[in-house]
């Protein structure tokens, strides 16, 4: 009889230990099946319904820097989805959010800046972001840095990549390159004079032969683009009056329109084409 | 017979427990609480409504789940009343089958119950009875029955408080755990990436029962998911309850 009992009880373990090794693998299996199935979702779903940061605040009993953490790196993954339609929709929103409850969360404004520059092409919203760094973390000399960096070179606004580049320099700690993006801004918005003053001030103060040397051929740039401008001007007033270029150029020293023909930053003279009229400098500045 | 009228008698034990009515209270007030959250926002004021309900309806059932079976097999181990039970013909599956199925009609009436109320205020503002609804409700009440299933198998070897937490962690990992997909793909090949797969499988993954974001923005789901999800819920059920039935087998009472 006791034999009996021992030998269904082993039969009804087995049966169950058989029992659960299947329903283990259908499981799984049934899992693989319903992660194939694409569910739709609503864009931005996870995020729309998200507080602003000072409600939210309140509702993480002293660890708000743990939350922006979390939903700083849950908005990582969220922005290198490229499967969710107008994710950039509410980029201003999350990383608002993340300032509120973290406001020295530097990478959250780098970062931010970055996908909204890079991603969502808005610059206008990068400079929101950078701006609102600034405003958290004034000592921060990166935020108006590269604030400047993408107006001057994606935006090409120079004029106000100025602007930010003199904000980093005002700020302790600023790397020297900044100075020579700023000199660089200024020639680009074709104040060569202010532009030669600030390479100028750079070379006067380099402390390595490297900047010097920099600086040096941006001077040289600088000079040759003034003098190849005065050039080609008074190459078109000369062919307005004779009907043809001159044959070399003193023939504009001659005709009244140069008091005298420049050189470049080597003494050298510069390239003159009669045919074209064109004007080239001898050497390529970055060259020398 | 012997599963029912044990069934029938966990449902009779477990409609006494006080808990059970003051989460029930909780429940109620939480889905009233929704009309006054929908007077705060600006648009559309009924989704807010279902939204709160269906949470609710959700969390608090599953704290019914997780308060009332944690406690199921301890309290007659405590009590000492389950050697009359066991000492009667009774297959120790049976007792645990007829104790789940006790709690599962436990939770299917107090869902119901929550679901009346939900509607009602959902008509009360639509002035039709939105039906739809009742899918997600289905998919809230499969969940609450592996929920069941997982705190009675933690009942069956551990104390009420460490079987809460114990349910209360496997379904708080129900819901997180599709991040490990998100790790899966960042780890490189090899042992952490192979163990990260497994775990992904193995791990619950309560959001195939998850349709409220989809029935509350009539977003159009896929048919074959409903199939999928209700076969995924039966199988973990089967495997939790199995696994129970092994462990309690286990089990020396005297």
């Amino acid at each position: 009889m006791a034999q009996r009992y021992s030998g269904e009880k082993s039969f009804s373990t087995l049966f169950l230990v058989l029992l659960l090794i299947l329903t283990c693998g259908v499981f799984m299996n049934l899992k693989i099946i319903t992660d194939r199935i694409m569910r739709k979702k609503v864009p931005g779903s996870s995020i729309i319904y998200l507080p602003k940061g000072e409600y939210l605040k309140f509702a993480t009993f002293g660890y708000s820097s743990l939350l922006a953490d979390m939903i700083y790196l849950w908005a990582i993954q969220y922005y290198s989805d490229y499967t969710i339609p107008d994710s950039s929709q509410y980029l201003d929103h999350i990383f608002t959010i993340i300032s509120e409850l973290d406001p020295q969360y530097f990478d959250a404004y780098d970062v931010g800046a970055f996908i909204a520059a890079y991603e969502a092409q808005d610059l206008d919203l990068a400079l929101k972001i950078l701006n609102l760094g600034l405003e958290k973390i004034p000592q921060e000399w990166w935020f108006p840095y590269i604030a400047a960096h993408y107006l001057q070179f994606i935006k090409k606004d120079h004029e106000m990549a100025q602007e930010y580049y003199k904000k980093a320099m005002s700020i302790e700690g600023c790397p020297p390159i900044v100075r020579r993006l700023y000199a660089d801004a200024i020639f680009k918005t074709t104040d060569y004079q202010a532009a030669w003053q600030a390479w100028l001030e750079i070379y006067n103060t380099a402390e390595d032969e490297r900047i010097k040397r920099v600086a040096s051929n941006h001077l040289y740039n600088v000079k040759a683009t003034m003098d190849i401008e005065m050039l080609k001007e008074a190459i078109a007033k000369y062919r307005e009056k004779y009907g043809r270029n001159p044959a070399d150029l003193s023939k504009l020293v001659y005709a009244g329109f140069l008091k005298s023909v420049p050189k470049d930053l080597d003494d050298k003279e510069y390239f003159y084409d009669a045919q074209t009229g064109e004007v080239k400098t001898p050497t390529i500045p970055w060259k020398r | 017979m012997k599963i029912r009228a044990i069934a029938f008698n966990t449902f009779k034990e477990a409609i006494r427990d006080r808990i059970l009515y003051l989460i029930l209270f909780f429940a109620v007030v939480c889905i009233g609480f929704s009309r006054l959250l929908a007077i705060l926002t600006v648009g559309d004021r009924v989704k807010i409504i279902k939204d709160v309900g269906l949470a609710s309806l959700s969390l608090f059932g599953a704290l019914m789940a997780i308060m009332i079976g944690t406690g199921l097999v301890y309290k007659e181990i405590e009590k000492k009343t389950i050697y009359t039970l066991l000492s009667k013909p009774i297959h120790r599956f049976q007792f645990l089958l007829g104790k789940f199925f006790g709690l599962v009609l436990t939770l299917f009436i107090m869902l119901l119950l929550m679901s009346i109320i939900f509607l009602g205020l959902v008509f009360f503002h639509t002035f039709k009875v939105e039906w739809h609804l009742l899918i997600a409700i289905f998919f809230i009440f499969l969940e609450l029955c592996l929920i069941t299933s997982v705190a009675l198998l933690f009942s069956c070897f551990s104390t009420p408080i460490l079987s809460s937490l114990f349910t209360l962690a496997f379904y708080l990992i129900g819901h997180t755990a599709w991040g490990l997909e998100i790790l899966i793909k960042k780890i490189k090949s090899g042992f952490g990436k192979a163990l990260a797969q497994i775990l992904y499988h193995f791990l619950p993954d309560l959001e195939n029962f998850n349709f409220k974001t989809e029935i509350v923005h009539n977003l159009p789901i896929p048919p074959k998911i409903f199939l999928y999800s209700i076969l995924y819920g039966v199988f973990y059920t089967l495997f939790v309850l199995t696994l129970a039935v092994l462990i309690f087998r286990k089990r020396d009472f005297i």
